[in-house]
């Protein structure tokens, strides 16, 4: 057992770990953060996906005491203050979701991806997401969704 | 060299369990002492939007806004079965059992409200959000609180049954009704085969397809879109490879799966041609969508080079191979 420091979702936190124990074992069972899935455990799938410091990582492949004193984003803390993120409100308006299993991670993929480009080609959205699998949607709402709300993003107004 | 070709493939689908197998799906409803309206049924929400589509049915029966209809579904202690989500069957049979029981509630308010109001049976009466008024002179009306309040709500409880009507195919003849509804679609592709290395790009791709009756546009499109990427996979990636009854494409690094840049963007096209025995004349498309698909870019495939591949699914190896044959 190791005591590592981790920011995580914006807060400070302190957690006992095992040294065996992935990031997103961490997440989940120790944060109890349940948003992050585990698909394939393999780092195929991306459904596990989350920021650290900032860059999209599928939290399977990464242990946990490489998160030691570093920052983590999940899907619990996307939206601000309570409310929704302009991604997570994008994929509810155009359908996006359909059994949403790869939602979460999907989210955080578009999130990477307009932190680092806020304004994406259909192609650059559809590279962007290409580490997430869908088996439900054929991706085609999720890339609409990307773009909207980098469009709301900055066009707050409308 | 790149080679292109088009292709097309037209398919019907019979709905639900089909040749006599009982297809059966239930629900009940009720208005509480509020007078807000509850409808039970076992019917799953995977992700098709079974909760969305099937609240629409009775809020449309009613006159109430979809957001109002409190629909419990999934949990074995309080709902009715509605059967599996399955065969594309819950819109059709739940979406049935759910407009039958709206109805029976809907007949029972409506001779409440003729009680009360003291109106015969030549009054047109209209249910608008949660109230009843007669259509000559709508100051005449009441609401369904008032309802609830003026009866014991045992009153206000009612159970409806639908069954889908199929009878066994005789194999010698083909005579029977195996399926009930038939639904209707078809798919269009173009696709570019590289001959050099046979990998094939779908350019264009069209699908069509017969819902009966448009329920829910948007659900259908995401239905839609996910049926092609998902047939797009069968027909040129997805291959479980099993030897002696042993998976071994076990994982996402040998069983592929499209990802986003593989996936194309399709045009869609919905057909309403209602069908007289569905509520509102809306069919289930879970699997009609995904069918036609593989068949046209079989076909593509041919028109672009000429050879008929008979196995799925078409890896670029196997193409290639196939080209080669032909010279």
């Amino acid at each position: 057992m190791k005591t590592i420091n981790m920011k995580i979702n914006g807060t400070e936190r302190q957690i006992e770990i095992d040294e065996n124990e992935r990031l997103l074992d961490v997440i989940r069972e120790g944060f109890h953060l349940t948003g992050t899935k585990e698909g394939c455990g393999e780092g195929e799938c991306g459904v596990c996906s989350v920021l650290l410091d900032g860059k999209l990582v599928n939290a399977c492949m990464i242990m946990a005491f490489q998160a030691a004193d570093r920052e983590v984003i999940t899907i619990e803390g996307v939206g601000k203050d309570g409310g929704l993120d302009p991604i997570q409100q994008a994929f509810i308006d155009t359908g996006a979701v359909q059994c949403g299993f790869c939602t979460p991670g999907m989210i955080l993929s578009a999130k990477a991806l307009l932190l680092k480009n806020p304004t994406p080609s259909k192609q650059e959205i559809r590279r962007g997401i290409s580490g997430n699998l869908c088996r439900c949607t054929g991706y085609e709402k999720i890339v609409e969704a990307v773009a909207l709300a980098s469009d709301r993003m900055r066009n707050p107004e409308q | 060299m790149k080679k292109s070709g088009k292709g097309i493939g037209i398919m019907f689908y019979g709905t639900g369990y089909g040749n006599g197998y009982p297809d059966v799906s239930r629900a009940k409803a009720k208005i509480d002492h509020t007078g807000r309206f509850t409808i039970y049924s076992g019917a799953c929400e995977v992700g098709q939007g079974a909760k969305t589509a099937l609240a629409q049915i009775p809020a449309e029966i009613l006159g109430i806004s979809t957001k109002d209809v409190i629909f419990d579904h999934e949990d074995t202690k309080t709902t009715l079965d509605a059967g599996t989500c399955a065969a594309s069957r819950q819109t059709y049979n739940t979406g049935n059992a759910m407009k039958l029981t709206s109805e029976s509630l809907k007949k029972i308010l409506e001779n409440k409200a003729r009680e009360i109001l003291n109106l015969n049976k030549e009054q047109t009466l209209i249910f608008n959000d949660h109230h009843i008024y007669q259509k000559a002179d709508p100051s005449k009306q009441i609401s369904f609180k008032q309802i609830a309040g003026s009866c014991d709500l045992k009153e206000l409880e009612i159970e409806e049954v639908f069954q889908a009507v199929t009878t066994e195919m005789n194999e010698e003849t083909g005579e029977g009704n195996p399926y009930w509804p038939y639904t209707f679609g078809a798919c269009g592709v173009e696709v570019e085969i590289d001959t050099e290395t046979g990998g094939l790009d779908i350019t264009n791709a069209i699908l069509v397809q017969d819902v009966g009756r448009a329920v829910n546009p948007k659900l259908i499109e995401g239905q839609m879109d996910g049926g092609f990427a998902m047939a797009q996979g069968y027909a040129l990636l997805e291959d479980l490879n099993i030897v002696k009854g042993e998976i071994k494409h076990h994982n996402f690094t040998k069983y592929l799966i499209p990802t986003a840049l593989d996936a194309v963007e399709v045009k869609k096209i919905i057909v309403e041609d209602p069908e007289s025995s569905a509520p509102f004349g809306a069919k289930g498309i879970g699997e009609p969508v995904m069918i036609p698909v593989a068949p046209a870019i079989l076909n593509a495939i041919y028109d672009a080079v000429g050879v008929r591949i008979t196995e799925i699914p078409v890896t670029p190896e196997k193409l290639l191979k196939a080209i080669k044959e032909v010279g």
